[in-house]
């Protein structure tokens, strides 16, 4: 039961720290908390949904090809609702020409964002929740049943260690482009000075862009792993406490540390999973609470340096 | 509309008036304002009559009280970190309510929320008294709510509270490093915000006898945040007409997701006029007779006004300041120079408590200061820097940003409650705290130029400006980051006067620059930094010959 719950857990939270991972990007290249990022990754997976199922889906499995194309749908939608939410809600508040930050600027806008993209889902659809077939398919790659054995009792579906993987195997190769490519390299240069970057020739303007689209990207990867769970529906609302969960997992990584944002939604996800072992409604609190205490009792060892 | 209508509305309204004093007068993002009105409410419900079957003013007191030490404790974190981090901790408080009350239906009665009987009667039977909360009466309760907040907001907003809230919201680290106590302030503000929304969602479960999640959800906490962002900064008319916006948007959108986004539209809009109002805003400008010639002192006479011993610092392991020491005396300007990252602006942040060294002491006329400080208790202690970029409280004329120093210098206890309640010590304080800054500005010659808008001054204004805010925090040693960056020749004489003339009312000087011909005119002592250690420390001819400054700045001999 335990191993299953931590299994299952670690699967939730690789989801999370990819989200975290977009959140810790532009936290740490624009000083700019990504209040609508979740929202992004539950809008990229209906657009989808929307496109490839249409407005009332039903859970049979999809064909090769609707799979294909739903999954490039959502990367791309990603990618594309990221590099929109930053161009218009947040570019025109960042510094500029000695001009500081306008913090409730950017707060404003990512929040009016979110609500936005919530709300006109929420209008297109006429459920509340879906279930979703599993676009990836990925309980078909091992065993055939969809379930596997575990030692000391229990079953896990098979989706599950798959989701780990290739969440895991993203995330690292994120971390490792992010942190060695020049474009991870123009990155620490905007976070550090933005105007000494510029001079330097660094495109600062199209770093910031490119930035949102690359969260986008992780964001869309992530909202791929989240749907198809069959155990779950996806709901419109959910992406505010998918986004919150990343938040927590990317303080709980020390905010600025890509690893650790990762590391920090592994932490989340079983926390979650333990959560709800306890009482089903657990599950989404946990993550909440935890924020909320963090940011209360430990912030500044939360501060990235 | 009824008056039940009309009670709801101004019951919604002492949460914004609330929400406003932290988002406008203070400049925190607070998205959620909807959990504390949650509080208020479910609170009320729970222990009052139908539930715990307390009092019904006793379980409202409890609420609100309990809404105003969850605000404190959300801000107990945040509030030290950017302000940005307060919209994160709101906002998921925010969801954490809202959720919480729908996960336990057994106890805040799931979607359809708590109901108690309406109109509820405040009743007490030592006084024998029977009171009907009638529609009306609440109309009139919250009302006068609201009314005195109005009236509390504007007095605050003109006194030392005032002074305070501009720097909070205009330039934080400005604020932090004049003395001005920002994260216990954003606290305070919190709470405050906090409790009055705890009173809304009191108020508004007695009216109605009903709190549902889906009324205090985190929709409500934005829309109440679209509410407060309509007026812009500091008019108190600007949540009503954010609220009479609110009380009619039921009739434009019947179900919660169409209102849903409408706010989010309102919001957009509001962000584009927020941008439009911003950019023709004037300046209020406080019409000045010139200050009189009233001399800078500094607080104590002692020959050795700092002593700084042994410093060591590093950033990440790198060492910036190795073993650095600093004498600075009663009325002389010393000198700090040093090429390009030998530590200047690091030993200036160590000596202003802005940084915790990792070996050294610091002593402050002739008393050990403690390891772990903070910049307003150095500034207390009577050290203070100027940053080396201009930094501007953008909206505030300049007689207004040297107050914030004076306030941040001298800080009376209660001295924002002595001003609310206008005792005769408050006047006295405030003829005190106009004096310090008549003296700063005289002192920095900035009188003719006390009342014009701060964009409107010259770059080396600026400069002085920085000079003249920390002066008028009546600190005895100044510590000065490259005062003369920006400025021209006519400037530079002038700073030059500016600061023999403040060397020679007693106070400290420390002047990093890097302009050798301002150093060898002011200066009487110069210590030399290369690479965080002091390579040469002596009088300017000393210093000029000596062989290790040469090569630190011209490089080794061929």
């Amino acid at each position: 039961m335990l191993l299953q719950a931590v299994v299952t857990g670690l699967a939730g939270g690789v989801v999370l720290g990819l989200v975290a991972l977009g959140f810790t990007l532009v936290a740490g290249t624009l000083r700019v908390l990504h209040l609508a990022h979740g929202d992004v990754v539950v809008a990229a997976v209906f657009t989808g949904i929307l496109v490839v199922l249409g407005r009332t889906p039903v859970a049979t499995a999809l064909s090769p090809n609707h799979a294909a194309l739903f999954a490039l749908l959502v990367l791309a939608a990603g990618a594309l609702l990221s590099a929109a939410v930053g161009w218009l809600a947040v570019r025109p508040h960042l510094p500029d020409r000695g001009r500081d930050a306008d913090v409730l600027g950017w707060v404003a806008g990512l929040v009016a964002a979110g609500l936005l993209l919530r709300e006109v889902l929420a209008l297109l659809l006429p459920q509340e929740a879906y279930a979703v077939p599993d676009p990836l398919r990925l309980d078909s790659l091992l065993g055939s049943d969809g379930v596997l054995g575990l030692p000391f009792g229990g079953t896990l579906a098979a989706r599950v260690p798959a989701v780990l993987l290739i969440g895991l195997l993203v995330g690292l190769l994120a971390e490792r482009v992010l942190v060695r490519s020049r474009f991870g390299k123009a990155l620490r240069a905007v976070a550090d000075d933005p105007d000494a970057a510029f001079l330097c020739g660094v495109p600062s303007r199209r770093v910031v862009s490119l930035a949102f689209l690359a969260a986008g990207l992780l964001a869309g990867i992530a909202g791929l792993l989240y749907t198809g769970d069959p155990g779950r529906s996806v709901g419109v609302d959910d992406g505010v406490l998918l986004g919150l969960g990343a938040v927590a997992a990317a303080l709980l990584g020390g905010l600025g540390s890509l690893r650790g944002a990762l590391a920090g939604g592994l932490a989340v996800g079983v926390l979650q999973a333990l959560a709800v072992q306890v009482r089903p409604q657990y599950g989404e609190l946990a993550p909440l609470l935890l924020l909320v205490v963090l940011l209360a009792v430990r912030p500044a060892g939360l501060r990235r340096a | 509309m009824s008056l039940v209508d009309l009670a709801q509305a101004l019951w919604l309204l002492v949460a914004a008036l609330g929400l406003a004093l932290s988002v406008q007068y203070a400049g925190l993002p607070v998205l959620g304002q909807g959990a504390f009105v949650a509080v208020g409410g479910v609170g009320t419900a729970l222990l009052g009559p139908g539930g715990a079957g307390w009092p019904l003013g006793l379980a409202a007191a409890a609420a609100v009280v309990t809404a105003g030490v969850l605000g404190h404790l959300v801000a107990l974190g945040a509030s030290r970190l950017e302000g940005a981090y307060l919209a994160l901790a709101t906002w998921a408080l925010a969801w954490l309510v809202y959720r919480t009350l729908l996960a336990f239906p057994d106890t805040f009665g799931g979607a359809q929320g708590l109901v108690r009987s309406s109109p509820a009667h405040l009743v007490s039977p030592s006084l024998g008294l029977d009171l009907v909360l009638t529609p009306a009466a609440h109309v009139v309760l919250a009302g006068l709510t609201c009314v005195t907040v109005v009236l509390v907001l504007r007095r605050l907003d003109r006194g030392p509270g005032g002074l305070d809230l501009a720097a909070l919201r205009e330039g934080p680290e400005l604020a932090a490093s004049l003395g001005v106590p920002v994260a216990a302030r954003r606290r305070a503000v919190l709470t405050a915000t906090a409790a009055l929304g705890g009173l809304s969602g009191a108020g508004t479960v007695v009216l109605l006898g009903l709190v549902a999640p889906d009324d205090v959800s985190p929709l409500l906490s934005l829309q109440l945040f679209v509410a407060v962002l309509v007026g812009g900064a500091t008019r108190w008319w600007g949540p009503v007409l954010g609220v009479a916006l609110l009380t009619v948007l039921p009739y434009l959108a019947d179900t919660q997701r169409a209102r849903g986004v409408v706010t989010a539209l309102l919001l957009v809009l509001v962000l584009v006029l927020r941008r439009l109002l911003a950019r023709d805003r004037q300046v209020a400008a406080p019409v000045r007779t010139r200050a009189q010639e009233v001399e800078v002192r500094p607080l104590t006479w002692q020959p050795v006004l700092l002593r700084a011993t042994g410093i060591g610092a590093s950033y990440d392991g790198v060492r910036a300041l190795d073993d650095v020491d600093l004498v600075l005396r009663a009325g002389r300007v010393h000198a700090l120079i040093g090429p390009n990252g030998s530590g200047k602006s690091t030993l200036l942040r160590v000596l202003a408590g802005d940084l915790v060294p990792d070996a050294g002491t610091v002593e402050v006329a002739g008393t050990e200061q403690p390891v772990r400080t903070s910049p307003q208790d150095r500034v207390r202690a009577g050290v203070v820097r100027t940053p080396q970029r201009t930094v501007l409280l953008p909206r505030s004329t300049p007689v207004r940003q040297v107050e914030v120093g004076a306030r941040g210098g001298s800080r009376p206890r209660q001295a924002v409650l002595r001003h609310l309640l206008a005792t005769p010590s408050s006047r006295t304080a405030a003829a005190r705290a106009r004096r310090t800054v008549d003296a700063a500005l005289a002192a920095t010659r900035l009188e003719d130029v006390s009342a014009v808008d701060p964009a409107a001054l010259t770059v080396g204004e600026q400069r002085l400006l920085q000079v003249a805010r920390a002066v008028a925090t009546g600190a005895s040693v100044l510590l000065l980051d490259e005062p003369a960056a920006g400025m021209t020749a006519d400037e530079r004489a002038t700073l030059r006067s500016v600061l023999r003339h403040l060397a020679g009312n007693g106070l400290a000087v420390l002047l990093v620059e890097h302009d050798m011909r301002l150093v060898n005119a002011v200066a009487e002592r110069i210590t030399v930094l290369d690479a965080g250690r002091v390579i040469a420390d002596g009088s300017p001819t000393a210093v000029r010959d000596d062989p290790r400054v040469q090569t630190a700045y011209l490089g080794a001999p061929a």
